[in-house]
């Protein structure tokens, strides 16, 4: 039995492919939340039914204290949003700044929790030194709320 | 085959068509036309994306601010309170940085762990001369992880505390 094979139209169907995309796109586009530069990535405090709460502050200066996992000694790493700077007196430079510009700024601290509280007390103490009164600490959001 | 006869089969019903040429006039009779969706590049895609997000996704953790109120007189000496604070220290204990002790100034009990502290500052608020708006001073060993001292304020906090302010150790 001799079978004459047909030619056959072979096309790649891409229509709903393209559907498929654009309908993943869009969906990503509604859903995400862009993490901001300033938000440098550590391990946050992660208190027992934490109270912090995600709000929008507007007039805020982010201070980053991370930790430096290179070494033996450990040792904290500042930035003020996703700047890092070089020395402890740039941040002290850079709150004056900010606090001539806005008297009601916010200072954020973003501090590593492994850090030892005398690494961060000090970043602390230059917010106290520039007279401002605003001050928030980042720990994450609780997970299971109180019953 | 006659030159002038085409053949077409229609896929969906099998039913053969013809269209005839039959010099001047053309006569076409269409098949009728197949509703069929091809399904299987999407599932392929979608599947294919499925499995990249699955790998590649790493959930991020929410995070929130616990409000803090500095002194606004910082830097200058000290002078004494007109009525007693509640000092808490955080104190570090054994070689482990999670390791810590907790003490309460002028308080034989001391709380184990931070939901005790919490427990204890409500306990605390209930006595005469203690209201919400007792002054709470959390004063951390400078060797104690920030860790220790977040939970120390978010125990505070969740005991109902108003004023919550960051201190020294004594020496």
């Amino acid at each position: 039995m001799i079978h004459t094979q047909r030619h056959k139209d072979l096309r790649f169907n891409m229509a709903p492919m393209i559907d498929v995309v654009f309908l993943l796109i869009i969906f990503f586009m509604l859903v995400s939340t862009f993490v901001t530069a300033e938000n440098v990535r550590m391990e946050l405090p992660n208190p027992d039914k934490s109270l912090a709460q995600n709000v929008k502050v507007v007039d805020r200066v982010v201070i980053n204290c991370r930790i430096s996992d290179t070494g033996t000694e450990q040792r904290a790493l500042y930035s003020v949003g996703p700047n890092p700077v070089e020395s402890l007196e740039k941040i002290s430079e850079r709150l004056s700044a900010a606090k001539q510009a806005n008297p009601q700024l916010r200072v954020i601290i973003r501090a590593d929790k492994r850090l030892r509280y005398e690494q961060v007390r000090t970043v602390m103490d230059m917010v106290a030194d520039n007279q401002i009164e605003n001050m928030s600490l980042v720990a994450h959001v609780g997970s299971q709320m109180e019953e | 085959m006659n030159r002038h006869l085409k053949q077409s089969w229609g896929r969906s019903r099998g039913r053969r068509t013809v269209a005839q040429h039959t010099g001047k006039k053309v006569l076409r009779k269409h098949p009728a036309p197949t509703l069929s969706l091809n399904i299987a590049p999407m599932i392929d895609i979608t599947f294919l994306l499925l499995i990249f997000f699955l790998v590649t996704s790493t959930f991020k953790r929410a995070e929130g601010f616990l409000a803090a109120k500095l002194p606004h007189d910082a830097g200058r000496p000290a002078v004494a309170l007109p009525i007693s604070p509640i000092i808490i220290y955080v104190e570090q204990y054994g070689e482990g940085i999670s390791e810590y002790r907790l003490r309460i100034a002028n308080f034989v009990n001391a709380p184990a762990s931070f939901e005790e502290l919490t427990l204890f500052l409500e306990d605390v608020q209930r006595n005469p001369g203690f209201s919400d708006d007792t002054l709470v001073i959390i004063a951390a060993d400078a060797e104690v992880a920030w860790d220790h001292v977040v939970n120390c304020w978010n125990a505070a906090l969740r005991a109902g505390c108003k004023q919550i302010s960051f201190g020294r150790q004594s020496e």
